[in-house]
């Protein structure tokens, strides 16, 4: 069986463009700099709507509860208030998110800090006040804030935000096991067995810019503004939970503050704002604090790990077998099985024989969901870290263990077809990495005389992760060229801060021959695009960058056709480059860009380019491998990351400089992971105690080290020029290579996140009282 | 809303070189009175408690956070928000070397860094790595630009000294 790459588009694959790219590669500014570092920019907390109207919400202070009454008399009676909403007002109304329904406003409560009623009033003092003014009498009930309390017989159910997800007690249904060959054959073959078990964290997205909305009504038309990474899944959202048709949604983002997967979907918030609006007529803003940011938008879900890797005494993996129990908080594990598979930990290295049984428990605590990665960093971490502990075991090198053990195709579990990957270069990832990290030091680091508290160690991780688009491969833009010359490129994506909008014109320039500043682009707006996917999962340079460019690629044919008609030469004479259409080999004759959009009779050439589905006969996944030193003070604990080394195996840049700006912020985001963010809870209401961005702490500058890049290119004709997305990958295989480097420096793994200075020294004392005595 | 009244002060101030006089509530931020009371909603707030550093200005040439200063200490100062930097539509060399070394992503955070930046180069005209890392450390950014900030205002010092080389270079001339 043959796979022959094609890009994926629907209908006839676009017309080739001729000669060497032009414009694709260059590290052009972003389309939205400017704006950015004037103050131009005008973020949605930014906007200031005649009549606006302030809106407040009143939480649950109680961690289980139930709602016995709620009267808010008094505080409809307050100057100012306009209107209030309650589950009294507002019985089966359910909000949308990823399209997975939620009661706006349960009965039941099932975390500290749930909604139980929003207020809309002239001033947000006002709305304060009015929330204090409504009484609340709850039944408080007994919770189980951790996975351990949820799971015990007769625990206290957790009253689940989403709406009929089937369930056992706290544990989601189904367990989710996946396998390939068999598990415990393979345990027994190995020649040494090694096990580890690991604790992974909560985080936080700490988006500086807090969650802020504002929707106006007026009869028949709902306007939303938002810091959201998708308006056509906002609209949709939106649309169905208020009982509008489609058509009847606006939703408007052109700069929104960072979201990192927690904005993809509509919010529960702009569902209450919109409601709000559509009851007073007037527009609404809400607008969380940073502590309600802590409390109550999903974060991402914790997980403990127990890892047990299989071996030959040469290094082959005879098993590998994976048992993940996973915190997902009050609910939202958006849609699919997708969320829950952890399957990277059986494609990362050849196996014949693997288990993956993952156990998803509710507890009385915020939701959760996707973050930058969503579960790639804790599959990524525990096999990675497993490695190094099997290579230890085995006293082999760990990354020639990885090298002996390399997966040249994807493995399917059990009751699927093996099959090509569309590109893998992991290979030259570690070796690259290796190479600049200076691997060859390593040995002689552990030999070196130990004097003074200082120990230096260098460790490093691969990853694998799955990304390369999503059902349901709607993505759809229109390239439009006018008779005055203009070029709009039309796309309904969010510009996130990665930089959709600067590369998505760079491919219709390319296509069209002309300089990217000519290419204008209607993004972020319902109003005027096709469906678009949200900004995340990487995948809008995979999904709207084949539309982009097929659609710019359609508008060329058409535009040839009038010069050719013009020039009286055939269309496939024709070539478009440097603002130019000129005749192949013959370049004086030729026409400049605009006088070939004069030639266009109609008010336009408008062309639209569909992404098609993923192929069944290929896998998408995105790889590459990190390398770290380290420097460890055995006395205090201190733990100084000295120098990370990146290779990812990204097909071909777009815009160099912006995929480099995800690769530092990735990385920096993984080391926040792993080094520094620590989620501190009270263990009996599962409170976040440390609710604020003083004490739950995000990386500065200061807590930045040096981070090189080296990326591996090659082709990957499914992707847009071969260019592979590139905005979660990054953060991925950061932690496990750190963890490994100071494996390397202590002789002792730290199987708990984040690495602090307690954990270490805790590490150092169980490594010495294990060969004490 | 209700019936207090609210202690009101005039002030007169000087906002991005211009004279300012307006009336402020007792209570007002500096970070509310530049949003809301003069539109300039360059300034952002992120926390409300100084801790992200994102409502980050210049008052009397030292960074601030304008999230918690009170509007009615502003009396008598000068006082630079990002819409400050730019003359007449030139950009200053510090938001040109952010767009060319792409310090910039989602861009919320960077109005309070450069004002943070600008008082560093203000009076440090060649300054290192260790004090540019400092002097932002106060301003958070989740998208993680600090290794391109640093090469931004590495190169952004460098213009300006240049700059400023020039100048006296053309005033010798003379």
């Amino acid at each position: 069986m043959s796979v022959v790459p094609r890009l994926l588009v629907e209908g006839e694959e676009p017309p080739r463009r001729d000669g060497p790219l032009r414009v694709i590669g260059r590290s052009v500014d972003r389309r939205d700099a400017r704006e950015k570092v004037t103050g131009e920019a005008r973020y949605s907390s930014d906007m200031k709507l005649a009549g606006m109207l302030h809106a407040s919400i009143l939480r649950s202070p109680h961690t289980h509860a139930r709602i016995r009454r709620i009267d808010v008399t008094r505080a409809a009676a307050l100057p100012g208030v306009h209107a209030i909403l309650t589950k009294d007002t507002t019985e089966g109304w359910h909000t949308y998110w990823y399209m997975i329904a939620q009661p706006a406003f349960p009965e039941a409560i099932a975390y500290a800090g749930q909604e139980v009623a929003v207020v809309a009033a002239e001033t947000l003092d006002a709305a304060r006040a009015a929330c204090q003014l409504i009484d609340v009498d709850y039944d408080v009930l007994p919770a189980a804030v951790t996975p351990a309390e949820a799971m015990k017989p007769g625990a206290p159910l957790v009253p689940v935000l989403d709406v009929e997800r089937p369930r056992e007690g706290n544990v989601q249904q189904p367990v989710y096991v996946r396998t390939r060959g068999d598990v415990e054959r393979g345990l027994a073959e190995a020649d040494v067995v090694s096990e580890s078990r690991f604790s992974l964290p909560t985080q936080y997205h700490v988006d500086i810019q807090t969650r802020c909305c504002i929707a106006e009504w007026d009869g028949e038309r709902l306007i939303v503004h938002e810091a959201s990474q998708g308006v056509w899944n906002v609209k949709r959202e939106l649309a169905k939970s208020l009982g509008l048709r489609e058509d009847q949604v606006r939703v408007v983002v052109q700069y929104m503050g960072g979201g990192f997967g927690s904005k993809a979907g509509a919010q529960r918030v702009v569902h209450y704002t919109a409601r709000l609006a559509m009851m007073t007529g007037r527009p609404v803003r809400l607008e969380l604090t940073r502590p309600e940011e802590f409390v109550s938008h999903p974060r991402r879900y914790s997980a403990d790990v127990t890892m047990r890797l299989g071996a030959r005494r040469d290094g082959t993996l005879t098993a590998i077998d994976a048992d993940v129990v996973l915190d997902i908080g009050s609910g939202s594990l958006y849609a699919g099985r997708y969320a829950i598979t952890l399957h990277q930990i059986s494609e990362l290295y050849r196996c014949p024989n693997v288990r993956i049984r993952v156990t998803a428990v509710y507890t009385h605590t915020s939701p959760t969901g996707p973050q930058r990665g969503v579960l790639d960093p804790i599959a990524t971490f525990c096999t990675e870290a497993a490695m190094d502990d099997l290579a230890a075991r085995l006293r082999v090198d760990p990354l020639a263990l990885r090298v002996r053990n390399y997966a040249e195709h994807f493995q399917a579990f059990e009751g699927g077809k093996d099959l090509p990957y569309s590109s893998k270069h992991l290979d030259r990832c570690m070796r690259a990495v290796a190479e600049r990290i200076g691997w060859e030091r390593r040995d002689r680091m552990r030999d070196a005389s130990a004097s003074g508290p200082r120990r230096r160690g260098i460790g490093m991780a691969a990853y694998c992760i799955e990304r390369g688009g999503y059902a349901p491969f709607s993505a759809k833009a229109d390239v439009v060229l006018r008779p005055d010359g203009t070029i709009t490129l039309e796309a309904g994506v969010v510009e996130i801060g990665a930089g959709q909008i600067t590369i998505l014109p760079m491919i219709v320039a390319e296509e069209l021959g002309v300089e990217p500043a000519r290419v204008a682009i209607h993004h972020g707006d319902t109003d005027g695009t096709h469906y678009a996917p949200s900004s995340h999962a990487s995948r809008v340079t995979s999904e709207m960058g084949p539309a982009a460019l097929q659609a710019a690629a359609l508008a060329r044919a058409r535009l040839f056709a009038l010069v050719a008609r013009e020039l009286e030469v055939s269309p496939h004479d024709l070539v478009a480059a440097d603002g130019v259409i000129h005749v192949r080999g013959a370049e004086m004759r030729a026409m400049s860009f605009e006088r070939a959009c004069a030639l266009i009779t109609d008010d336009e050439i408008r062309a639209t380019g569909s992404r098609a589905p993923n192929p069944d006969d290929v896998v998408f996944r995105l790889f590459g491998a990190h390398a770290v030193e380290v420097e460890v003070d055995v006395d205090t604990g201190e733990l100084r990351v000295l120098r990370i080394v990146a290779s990812h195996d990204i097909g071909r840049p777009i815009n160099p400089k912006l995929v480099e700006s995800q690769q530092y912020g990735g990385a920096i985001m993984g080391l926040g992971y792993g080094l520094y963010e620590e989620a501190e809870r009270d263990g009996r209401t599962g409170v976040l105690l440390n609710a604020d961005v003083h004490q739950y702490r995000v990386p500065t500058s200061l807590e930045t080290p040096a981070i090189e890049v080296d990326n591996i290119e090659g082709e990957d004709p499914y992707y847009p020029y071969s260019a592979k997305p590139v905005g979660e990958a990054p953060l991925v295989g950061v932690m496990p290579a750190v963890r490994n480097a100071v494996r390397h420096a202590l002789g002792v793994g730290i199987d708990a996140l984040p690495l602090t200075s307690a954990r270490i020294l805790d590490a150092i004392r169980a490594r010495d009282g294990r060969h004490a005595g | 809303m209700t019936a207090t009244p609210q202690t009101v002060k005039r002030i007169a101030l000087r906002v991005n070189g211009r004279g300012v006089e307006l009336e402020v509530a007792a209570r007002r931020t500096l970070a509310e009175l530049l949003r809301e009371d003069l539109g300039l909603t360059g300034t952002k707030v992120g926390c409300n408690r100084a801790e992200c550093g994102s409502c980050t200005v210049v008052v009397d040439g030292r960074a601030v956070f304008a999230c918690t200063l009170l509007g009615v200490e502003m009396g008598g100062r000068d006082v630079t928000t990002v819409e400050g930097l730019a003359r007449e539509g030139e950009l200053h060399p510090l938001q040109a070397a952010f767009i060319e070394h792409d310090a910039v992503q989602c861009g919320i955070c960077i109005p309070g860094i450069l004002m943070a930046l600008t008082a560093l180069l203000d009076t440090t005209h060649d300054p290192t790595v260790d004090q540019v890392n400092h002097a932002v450390a106060g301003n958070l950014c989740r998208c993680g630009t600090y290794p391109n900030t640093v090469k931004a205002t590495l190169a952004a010092a460098r213009a300006l000294r240049q700059r400023h080389a020039d100048v006296t270079t053309a005033k010798e001339a003379r």
